[in-house]
């Protein structure tokens, strides 16, 4: 089912077009990647199916209902997790924690329980005295975080949360959510980190406002390379590579080939195949009479992917 | 030299932070010079004319007075009208539907017979000691001018009265020349000599005679001669002695008739003026008494104390909630509240809550310090002020989440307060009476919630009652209008 759905979506600011007809659809309980490079209208895609922002055209629904219509019932099903900590800092982070359920409604009982569930879930339950000033940039995100999750909400709208962060950090607030996703909350994430689209169950890549691709990582990296890839290290002289060429492209397509030359000369390879269990073994075949070292099935980057999605646009 | 292109480079970066700030700009130039504009244009303390009424029985000698003399009140006051009952006129004082009450004696002229002067009585209500003496000082000159006009008056009367005097007089003069000729033709050498002549001849009689009572001493008819005789001699003698002393006792006898009856009508004539009357009366016979009828006058402390608090309140509730929403939407916090369950009108209430409570907190623990530690008396009660106080932070605070809603950064919201606080200081009646402003200062006055407020509080603190209704309602009225403006402009941005 549906969490978020938007058709034709567009959106304008003074006659600027950010949203130029965006497509998305997003499923429940999954991580949903929203990723592309800074300017590219993220923020307000993702400003949009909060409701926050009404659209210039299109359509917009989430749990079925327009967002911008959202009453306070409806809001109490989802949450949004801002960029910047948003929160107090002159509070402690108990108290801004408390404001937070206090807006979602939360009694009193249940709040303290919730308020220490969600704290010890970010690894903030020994600070939760200190005033949000004492606390560091990461430490901020999580309180954020646990504001957003704080009353249990099924869809959490989450913007850009590893912008400046170490990539361990990044690695845990990843963590989190792939835990949060385990519980059957939707996650809608945005990020600049095209690395980070891997972590995500689908990724929609915008590019001047338009998703340009949507799908898993894989099918993500298919579409870019049209297939898998296997990268292939024959030893012997690089010269004699292009010998089996013709022979390769009979399984594949040849994308890349490199020389090393020097003692340990070797050529690697590149080869898109459909399928890569298919192909393997015919690529055994047509390189018997070769010095195979290695056939390996790689993942290009994302931002290779990134690059080869917007380059075809 | 590294040490100067590093000063140049943040002046320069500041210089053009600012340039790209014209609004900010703009605002702080045309600002207070806009301030002091209005307030040059409006304010003209002399030319402040106090609402009157003027309390006269009717067809009295005080009609009549005030009838002739009409300009002088009328040029004098913002005259409106005349009533029968001081009472009545005392109530409009005490409504602020007049400035002054100005009660005519009703028959000066028999205060004034009576060696007394009449006295012309002013009431008026206030309560600033600084500003508050325009009605006495009005009544001064009202009287002073009023004297003077009746004086002159009476001159002009008596002046008139002179002309059938001189009349008399003249006559009279007519008729002492009578007299004086009359003396002058009975002492003349002739008549002299007529009575010496006479004297001469009665003297040769009373020889005579003296000598036959020698021969004859028992003859009666001859004694009795004698005596005659005598008699007549006497009498010439006396004849002879008036003669002697001329005219005057002569005068005496002449003509006494007449000048006794021209005389008598001089005397009636001067009757009509009262015997004995003191100069100062006769100079002045009108005496002002004025009478205020605040039921309390406070010293200088004490009548700024409830502007200063008013003044206060609206500082701070207005800078508080100016910066209330600005704040909030530059962190990103009212994107976050918006995509939450709270409403915009939850968000407002929430803070008016709290502004209300702090700004009523602080200010009653303001006005207890002042009656601790300066003795300032509060007339009316602590319960009364609390609420005139809520009303003021309500309404300024409603104030101060509009021009929040509009702000587009805190240094803006602040700036705006700023003015707000200095242009209450010229235009909410803190300084200067709003009576004593004109357009277009008395327009922006009503903008500010001080001017209500400074008001109410006076009335709460210094005369110990409530508010004025229109007051009252002034506050209610922009306490609405301003709240529902703000929440009307903190509309979700994309449905603008």
């Amino acid at each position: 089912m549906a969490v978020v759905e938007a058709k034709g979506l567009m959106k304008s600011f003074g006659g600027k077009s950010i949203l130029r007809g965006v497509d998305i659809e997003v499923s429940e309980g999954e991580i949903f990647g929203l990723v592309g490079p800074s300017g590219a209208g993220k923020s307000t895609l993702m400003r949009t199916l909060t409701g926050y922002l009404k659209p210039t055209k299109g359509e917009v629904s989430v749990f079925g209902r327009d967002p911008f219509r959202f009453d306070a019932a409806d809001r109490r099903l989802m949450s949004f997790m801002p960029q910047s900590f948003v929160l107090y800092d002159e509070l402690s982070v108990r108290k801004n924690m408390n404001f937070t359920a206090g807006l979602y409604g939360l009694k009193l009982g249940r709040r303290r329980q919730r308020i220490r569930e969600v704290l010890k879930f970010v690894e903030l339950w020994e600070d939760r005295k200190k005033t949000a000033s004492r606390l560091s940039g990461g430490m901020k995100r999580r309180l954020q975080l646990a504001a957003a999750i704080v009353h249990e909400p099924k869809l959490i709208f989450v913007d850009e949360p590893t912008a400046n962060l170490d990539p361990i950090l990044r690695r845990k607030f990843w963590d989190e959510f792939r835990l949060l996703s385990g519980m059957g909350r939707t996650i809608f994430v945005t990020t600049q980190y095209l690395g980070e689209a891997e972590l995500c169950d689908r990724v929609g890549l915008l590019h001047n406002g338009r998703i340009i691709a949507a799908g898993t990582p894989e099918e993500l990296r298919r579409k870019a390379f049209g297939g898998e890839m296997i990268e292939l290290t024959l030893g012997g002289d690089p010269g004699h590579v292009g010998e089996h060429l013709a022979a390769l492209e009979v399984v594949g397509r040849v994308v890349e080939v490199k020389e090393e030359v020097g003692e340990n000369a070797a050529s690697r390879t590149r080869l898109v195949v459909e399928n890569a269990d298919v192909a393997l073994p015919k690529v055994f075949e047509v390189l018997r009479d070769a010095d195979v070292r290695s056939a390996d099935l790689i993942y290009p980057s994302f931002d290779e992917v990134f690059f080869r999605l917007v380059r075809g646009v | 030299m590294n040490s100067l292109l590093r000063i140049r480079a943040v002046a320069a970066k500041e210089f053009w932070a600012l340039a790209r700030q014209p609004q900010l700009l703009a605002l702080l130039l045309i600002g207070p010079v806009l301030i002091m504009v209005v307030f040059a244009l409006s304010f003209d303390a002399g030319s402040y004319l106090p609402r009157a009424v003027i309390v006269v029985e009717e067809d009295s000698e005080g009609e009549d007075i005030f009838e002739q003399f009409r300009r002088q009140f009328t040029e004098r006051t913002d005259f409106q009208g005349v009533m029968r009952s001081v009472d009545e006129a005392d109530e409009m004082l005490r409504n602020d539907e007049t400035d002054a009450v100005i009660i005519m004696p009703s028959e000066p002229s028999a205060r004034v017979a009576e060696s007394e002067q009449a006295v012309l009585e002013v009431h008026y209500n206030n309560i600033n000691p600084i500003f508050g003496t325009t009605v006495p000082n009005r009544a001064n000159g009202l009287i002073l001018d009023l004297n003077r006009s009746i004086v002159r008056e009476g001159i002009a009367q008596e002046l008139q009265a002179i002309r059938p005097t001189q009349e008399q007089v003249e006559e009279l003069n007519v008729q002492i020349e009578q007299v004086n000729e009359t003396a002058e033709s009975l002492s003349s050498d002739d008549a002299r000599q007529t009575t010496a002549d006479l004297d001469n001849a009665l003297g040769n009689l009373e020889t005579t005679l003296e000598l036959l009572s020698l021969a004859d001493d028992e003859n009666e008819d001859i004694q009795n001669a004698l005596e005659e005789t005598r008699n007549s001699r006497e009498l010439l003698g006396e004849v002879r002695d008036a003669q002697e002393e001329g005219a005057d006792s002569v005068q005496e006898q002449a003509g006494t008739a007449e000048l006794q009856s021209s005389l008598a009508e001089l005397s009636e004539e001067s009757a009509a003026l009262p015997a004995d009357v003191p100069a100062q009366v006769l100079v002045n016979p009108l005496r002002l008494v004025v009478d205020n009828l605040a039921p309390f006058e406070p010293d200088a402390a004490g009548f700024y104390a409830p502007s200063t608090l008013g003044l206060l309140i609206q500082h701070i509730a207005l800078s508080l909630a100016s910066l209330a929403i600005v704040r909030e939407r530059l962190s990103g916090a009212y994107e976050y509240f918006e995509v939450s369950p709270l409403g915009a009108g939850e968000l407002l209430i929430g803070k008016f809550i709290t502004y209300l409570f702090l700004v009523v907190a602080v200010n009653m623990a303001v006005a207890l310090a002042l009656v601790s530690l300066l003795e300032i008396s509060i007339q009316g009660s602590l319960g009364m002020l609390a609420s005139v106080m809520a009303m003021l932070s309500a309404t300024s605070i409603a104030a101060g989440f509009l021009l929040s809603a509009v702000s587009r950064s805190q240094l803006q919201a602040i700036q705006v307060s700023m003015l707000a606080f200095i242009g209450s200081g010229f235009f909410s009646g803190f300084l200067f009476p709003l009576e004593e402003l004109d357009q277009p200062a008395t327009g922006f006055s009503y903008l500010l919630p001080a001017t209500y407020g400074i008001r109410a509080l006076r009335d709460v603190m210094l005369r110990g009652q409530w508010p004025a209704t229109f007051d009252l309602i002034g506050l209610a009225v922009y306490f609405l209008v301003c709240l529902v403006a703000a929440r009307l402009l903190m509309g979700r941005k994309g449905a603008a």
